[in-house]
């Protein structure tokens, strides 16, 4: 019988060494992608003027780069499974750095729209997902801290990118910040170039170095009398070459994992967050002009959001830190629901703020919730399908919320438009996202279930006998339980020993 | 024309109009329209409308727009227009027919009356400021309250002054005194003073002007060989006509886009909005930019800098930052390379020692058999 397998990765992640320098560089990666389309707003009115356009047709450029970013989640997902994060977050970065620097010289607004919008947000994309599936690579343990402190680079890097764009606007004019700019993207290139490539093959080489490798050190030596190789030392490149007789869908699955629509926790996951998106950004967009609605000066408005990006950027490790530790990380599906569930609270009772302190008190509390919902956005995703299906699961959710997340603002809009009055997109967004919170509570609490039934089915069938099993066989069923969805074990120094034991068990014949 | 009316004149007519409007705050993506701004628009778009002068018509109506600002101890304490803008219909009967023939024939055919009303604090010593921005000729009543709670101050006098000039006013209610005026040229702005003189002296200020004209406090910077806009507003109030002035030493000379229609367009982009474009800037094109709007009542001026730069300014920090990215990947690669030799050195030698424990091992070990197998 084989022990289960540690992690369905087929190695033990590091939870730490370099791979805090790992997350040091995905949380800049994350930051621009997630703030440069908010940041470019500040050259909005000087581009207007300049090629005399309107309003919305230069509101089209962030546009553009926001579905680019968030549409080219397949295509980056797809590049990570054959290349892995490294050369493409390097590539991300180049390709940034030239959409940029084309843009400033050029002559009108459908150049605008290739360079800024298409080029940049395409590099942006294959910034952003490479980031969040290396976290998953380097941190099991330690995961959600690691994904908490990796998000959390998105509103340090707000805070940085706004009035480093308002200085470059005011001492080089749009052009020469376009250049400028492009060159600070270049820096998603060194924290790519962090971003050391990590998998089962690197990490037995590892293992060999440790003492714990003088096991498989023994085994080496006495390989040739021994059929049987330590699990350990079995090359797990990707799970798919160890399946046999690849057909057209394997082999469609390799680079983009489509059997995940029949993974329970996946549809789930993407039902809830398509949902929860419609709502999510519209208020962010909306805080300054209500503010100003209800007769606060545009300063104040301005010091708002300052104060939400604070409590956001205090909220997100925190809240990686508390989906950690050991009551809430078995259950932080709960959890998750339970932030959006408050975010939407929020917002229903916005409406009941009057004048500016009850503002203030809104933004600290919508900012801590921003905060946990993002912190917790892809590790709850990780939790629900593993790290190693990660990779295409993260593509396909940003390409299907990719449409949510576009017209939450507008369908805002229109909101406020119609009734002239703001109070019913708050009510709209905050409905939206309880709603979004309540249904994940209820179908994860079923997942949760469903998931314990499976576990002790698997057990009941295991403890059947397993005595004649050579250790070919047992190596097919680990494969297989790889291949197999299931909830992120406890991870695992005493199955890691167990493994061990064996090994000693069978050398010892 | 005289400025002033006295309130007795019976008979007067004057073609008036009743509205109620609701101000509308502008879309929530429109951040330029303050609730200000709207109001005044709103009062321009009142001056606008057509008080078409019929003598057959009976009953003459006022246009009264009460713009109400209310002060209580800080003078430049405004309440923001949103709510407060009702539009009550006053018969107002001081005007004579033949005083507004004279009006008629002077060409003021748009003019309306607006009121506009301060509420003095009681406070002595503190003088209350208003402006007021007129753009066209118009028909003023300026207004000073005292709020009911100090009627018990008795004996004042009340003086309506413009410089040293003394203007008669009319007694509106109990506790109100008013000037009208007509405003139709520039020598009638400036500011008009209320006083009350009791036990203490209180005192209120109207300033008559035109309309400011927003420019661009920082300066816009552009490249040689590149397209500069320069965009002056006037909010909610149309200028007669837009003069663009470019600053040659100490002198300001106009801009004649006709004249060089290969170097300047002037575009008038809607009514309130102008643009000045210079073509393929080069380094004298830098300096201080004038937009004058020409109202009936006066000209108004905003001002603009421009600063033309060459593509080598942010070429440097460009590079500098590239230089600083290079530096950083290749630090990093070679701190990786570093480390897994350093590894490997590592895994050799412990593989090494192991290796050498292992054989020293087995020999001990074959050596035991062997000694066994002998003994047997």
């Amino acid at each position: 019988m084989s022990p289960p397998a540690p992690s369905d990765l087929g190695y033990v992640p590091p939870d730490g060494g370099w791979g805090w320098a790992v997350v040091f560089g995905a949380s800049i990666s994350i930051g621009f992608a997630y703030t440069f389309p908010k940041a470019f707003t500040i050259y909005f009115k000087e581009l207007r003027a300049v090629y005399s356009v309107s309003y919305s047709q230069i509101a089209w450029i962030t546009s553009i780069m926001c579905a680019t970013t968030y549409g080219g989640g397949p295509i980056s997902s797809i590049l990570v499974n054959r290349y892995g994060s490294r050369p493409v977050v390097i590539f991300g970065g180049l390709l940034c750095g030239i959409g940029m620097v084309s843009a400033a010289f050029c002559t009108s607004i459908l150049q605008l729209y290739i360079c800024v919008g298409f080029i940049t947000g395409f590099g942006l994309a294959l910034n952003l997902q490479p980031s969040v599936i290396i976290i998953g690579k380097y941190f099991l343990k330690r995961r959600p801290i690691a994904n908490g402190l990796a998000m959390a680079g998105s509103p340090v890097m707000l805070c940085t990118l706004a009035p480093l764009n308002q200085f470059l606007f005011d001492n080089f004019g749009w052009r020469g910040s376009f250049l400028i700019l492009g060159a600070i993207l270049l820096n998603c290139c060194v924290a790519g170039a962090l971003f050391r490539p990590i998998g089962a093959a690197t990490a037995s080489v590892k293992t060999q170095a440790t003492a714990e490798g003088k096991d498989a050190l023994k085994e080496k030596v006495t390989k040739d009398a021994m059929e049987m190789s330590s699990p350990v030392n079995i090359p797990m490149e990707t799970e798919t070459e160890e399946e046999g007789g690849k057909d057209c869908c394997e082999k469609i699955n390799q680079y983009l994992d489509f059997s995940l629509f029949k993974h329970r926790g996946f549809l789930i996951y993407l039902i809830g967050n398509v949902l929860m998106f419609l709502g999510f950004f519209a208020p962010i967009v909306f805080l300054a002009p209500y503010a100003k609605h209800i007769g606060i000066d545009e300063y104040s408005a301005a010091f708002l959001l300052s104060i939400l990006a604070i409590v956001d950027m205090i909220a997100r490790p925190t809240t990686g830190i508390i989906a950690n530790s050991k009551w809430v990380r078995p259950r932080i599906q709960y959890f998750f629901s339970f932030s959006i569930a408050f975010n939407g609270a929020c917002h229903l009772l916005c409406p009941l703020a009057s004048g500016y302190t009850g503002l203030v008190v809104y933004s600290v509390f919508f900012g801590l919730a921003f905060g946990m919902v993002c912190a917790m956005l892809f590790e709850t995703l990780m939790d629900l399908v593993g790290a190693a299906r990660f990779t295409s699961a993260v593509g396909l959710v940003t390409i299907a919320e990719c449409c949510t997340i576009l017209l939450g603002p507008p369908i805002g809009g229109t909101l406020i438009d119609t009734f002239g009055d703001y109070k019913y997109m708050f009510i709209k967004c905050g409905a939206v996202m309880v709603l979004a919170g309540t249904f994940l509570f209820i179908m994860n609490y079923y997942n949760y279930r469903m998931l314990a039934k499976e576990e002790k089915e698997r057990k009941a069938k295991e403890e059947d006998p397993k005595s004649v099993r050579t250790e070919n066989e047992g190596r097919n069923n680990w494969n297989k339980e790889i291949v197999r969805d299931g909830p992120e074990l406890e991870p695992l120094r005493e199955e890691r020993e167990g493994l061990k034991k064996e090994v000693n068990g069978t050398n010892e014949v | 024309m005289p400025a002033a009316f006295s309130g007795k004149r019976p008979g007067r007519r004057l073609l008036l109009l009743c509205l109620s409007l609701s101000l509308s705050v502008g879309s929530p993506a429109d951040p330029t329209m303050t609730p200000q701004d709207a109001s005044q628009s709103q009062v321009n778009s009142l001056t606008k409308m057509q008080g078409g002068l019929n003598e057959s018509t009976p009953e003459p109506t006022t246009t009264t727009r009460t713009a109400n600002w209310q002060t209580q101890g800080s003078p430049s304490d405004h309440l923001t227009l949103g709510h407060n803008v009702s539009i009550p219909a006053l018969l107002r009967p001081d005007l004579t027919t033949q005083e507004f023939k004279q009006a008629a024939k002077e060409n003021v055919s748009n003019v309306t009356f607006v009121e506009y009303e301060v509420l003095l604090p009681g406070v002595s010593g503190t003088s209350v400021e208003k402006n007021i921005t007129l753009d066209s000729a118009a028909g003023i009543e300026l207004s000073c309250r005292l709020d009911n709670k100090y009627s018990h101050l008795k004996s004042l006098q009340v003086t309506w002054k413009r410089g040293n000039e003394t203007i008669r006013h009319i007694n509106k209610t109990e506790n109100s005194w008013s000037i009208q005026l007509w405003i139709l040229d520039n020598s009638k702005l400036g500011s008009y003073s209320c006083t009350l003189k009791g036990e203490e002296e209180i005192s209120a200020v109207f300033l008559l002007q035109v309309p400011k004209i927003e420019g661009r406090e920082k300066p816009i910077i552009s490249y040689e060989g590149d397209t500069a806009v320069m965009i002056c507003k006037s909010f909610g109030y149309t200028p007669i006509a837009w003069t663009w002035y470019m600053t040659n030493g100490s002198e300001q000379i106009a801009i004649n886009d006709s004249l060089l229609a290969d170097k300047y367009v002037i575009n008038r982009i809607s009514a309130s909005v102008t643009h000045l474009k210079i073509l393929k800037l080069t380094k004298e094109d830098d300096g201080v930019y004038w937009c004058e709007a020409a109202f009936e009542l006066g000209k108004s001026k905003g001002k603009l800098q421009l600063k033309v730069l060459s593509l080598m300014v942010p070429l440097k920090p460009f590079l500098a930052i590239v230089a600083e990215v290079v530096i950083l990947v290749t630090i990093v690669f070679l701190y990786e390379i570093y480390s897994k030799k350093k590894e490997k050195r590592a895994g050799d030698e412990k593989e090494f020692d192991q290796v050498e424990q292992l054989k020293s091992e087995e020999s001990n070990g074959l050596e035991n058999s062997s000694a066994r197998h002998r003994r047997v």
